[in-house]
């Protein structure tokens, strides 16, 4: 997409398959420019894009007949009850009149609002509009929904329910979610895959699975004693006089990283090394990749 | 045994047929149309549009009351002629309070209340959209502009005034349709066009009051005072659009006596051309999501 001088989501390849996908970047990195191509709402400059076998730009409004959208802001109109609200857009999106009340009613008990169903919009609270908003994508039967932002302004309680909502929606009704975010614990939480977005460009696409979890390996962090000066330096020895593979950074640095695939091996070593050299452990843990593992990769 | 069956509720799947592009469009025009006219909503915003709606019917009905009460007596020229009867200063004034202060409403809001970017979230396109929200403020428009007319007509033919025969009545009702349908028109593509430069209706409202009130004191001035050309009212589009229905009944109104109907038709479409045009450019730039 070229904006002016600005190219965003350049040479960008990507294969969204089924389940939950967390569209991931800081803000600015194009994850709004990215939906909306899905949806077919800006034309890229180049290449094309395909949904769900339907050209965006073409096809816009069959494609769009089954999909549900979420927007990030919270703007709604403050005097429409939730119901009324719900069913309106379910009725756009394809609905005939006479599903469109009882579908909105289902879609607003199934995300908790059924007894807050005829209270206006702006009587509600944050957390009740981003349930508003997931009842309205998802009331017209969306084959996809995208999801921009849908944790925004809630607290870890209200997180955690709308995040087990979204995995509640995906894996009982089969239905896709494309879901953005800048949290990445929030998307290695329910995420079955990832698209990562840098500034405009993709860091890295794919399962999630493959993309995060065992790393291989442990994190040693020694308690820094006084009386015990250079342990550290003397666990890194007997560790690489073993042969694994020892990453340390040096001097007075106290957590060092043991590489490799067997961790019983490792942690015998590690223990034996410990107590060769009279060092002090403060904890160990199994080297992981997260999220922020890529970008930072992407950094360098 | 009873026939009755416990439903299982809950979000389910939908196998029906969907209602496609044509839905959408008819669901956002209703709920548009509803919306302009304050209906589901609190009574304060019923106010304003039900104070013009009466209004733009109080000719029809003070003539109509007189046509009852004196019968045939109401002819020549105390009874105004059909198309007359939306130049009376009450009903363009109540064409105007509408122009001004109902019609933003069908496009302000959406962008004020993020419901545009949802709509375009559908299958509505932007020209979808838009298109809706023309057929829903020309329709509740006619409320104003054509109701009172047809009211008039209907009125007169239940008293037995009414035109001869049903071709010559079918004649007038269609001249009043679509006299009063060119009015609606291109007072809501200027109306429109000024919405659309705000998000604002307050703004809204005052820029379609300051053009059609300036235009018309302006263009007044210009020929009464100046001395200038009558085809200077063509830059006048609140008497100018109120010239249609005259025009279709082979009549012309004492203003536009020196301008030729081929002057007022283009005039017209050049109004809506310029509130038409202002919308596209202002929406084609408007990014929804």
């Amino acid at each position: 997409m070229q904006f002016g001088a600005q190219r965003v989501l350049d040479a960008l390849d990507v294969e969204v398959p089924h389940g939950i996908t967390g569209l991931v970047g800081a803000n600015g990195a194009g994850k709004t420019t990215f939906m909306s191509l899905v949806l077919g709402l800006r034309p890229p400059t180049a290449g094309s894009v395909d949904v769900l076998g339907f050209d965006p730009q073409h096809d816009g409004a069959q494609l769009r007949a089954l999909l549900g959208y979420g927007p990030e802001h919270h703007i709604m109109p403050d005097e429409m009850p939730a119901s009324d609200f719900v069913k309106h857009l379910a009725e756009v999106r394809g609905m005939p009149r006479s599903e469109a009340r009882g579908r909105a009613s289902d879609a607003l008990w199934l995300v908790g609002l059924g007894e807050e169903r005829f209270r206006a919009l702006g009587t509600m609270s944050t957390g009740q509009r981003q349930r508003v908003k997931l009842a309205q994508a998802i009331a017209a039967d969306p084959r996809l929904i995208l999801l921009d932002e849908p944790t925004d302004g809630l607290d870890p309680v209200q997180r955690d329910e709308m995040l087990a909502l979204i995995r509640q929606i995906s894996a009982e009704y089969r239905i896709d979610v494309l879901l953005s975010s800048h949290l990445l614990e929030e998307v290695e939480r329910i995420c079955d895959n990832v698209v990562a977005l840098d500034a405009g460009r993709l860091v890295a696409q794919g399962p999630l699975s493959l993309l995060v979890g065992d790393d291989g390996g442990v994190i040693v962090d020694l308690v820094d004693v006084p009386d015990r000066p250079g342990a550290a330096a003397r666990v890194v020895e007997l560790l690489g006089g073993r042969g694994f593979d020892v990453r340390h950074d040096g001097g007075a640095g106290t957590r060092i990283e043991v590489i490799g695939r067997d961790p019983d091996a490792i942690a015998d070593a590690v223990r034996d090394a410990v107590v060769s050299a009279d060092a002090r452990v403060g904890r160990i843990v199994r080297r992981r990749r997260r999220l922020e593992d890529l970008f930072q990769g992407a950094e360098r | 045994m009873s026939d009755a069956r416990i439903l299982d509720r809950g979000y389910r799947r939908f196998e029906g047929e969907r209602s496609g592009l044509r839905g959408s469009v008819r669901s956002l025009a209703w709920h548009t149309a509803r919306s302009i006219l304050g209906l589901g909503r609190k009574a304060r915003y019923k106010i304003v549009p039900v104070f013009i709606i009466v209004i733009a019917f109080l000719p029809a009905i003070a003539f109509l009351g007189l046509a009852i009460l004196i019968g045939d007596m109401l002819q020549g020229e105390l009874r105004p002629e059909y198309w007359e009867l939306s130049r009376f200063p009450l009903a363009v004034f109540a064409t105007l309070l509408f122009t001004a202060f109902v019609t933003p409403e069908a496009i302000v809001r959406d962008r004020r209340d993020g419901m545009y970017a949802l709509y375009l979230s559908t299958p509505l396109t932007k020209v979808s959209y838009l298109g809706a929200k023309v057929l829903a403020v020309i329709c509740t428009m006619s409320l104003v502009v054509l109701a009172p007319s047809v009211f008039f007509l209907l009125g007169f033919t239940f008293q037995s005034q009414g035109p001869d025969g049903l071709l010559g009545w079918l004649g007038v009702m269609g001249r009043l349709v679509g006299g009063g349908l060119g009015v609606c028109i291109v007072y809501s593509a200027v109306s429109l066009g000024a919405s659309s430069l705000t998000d604002r209706r307050a703004f809204a409202t005052i820029a379609v009051i300051l053009m059609m009130m300036g235009a018309f004191t302006a263009v007044a001035l210009l020929v009464e005072l100046a001395g200038m050309n009558d085809n200077i009212r063509l830059l006048d589009p609140l008497r100018l659009a109120l010239e249609i229905p005259p025009r279709l009944f082979g009549d012309r109104s004492p203003d536009f006596e020196g301008v030729s109907t081929w002057s007022v038709a283009l005039g017209n479409i050049g109004w809506t051309f310029v509130g038409a045009g202002t919308v596209a450019v202002r929406y084609r730039k408007l990014a929804a999501v």
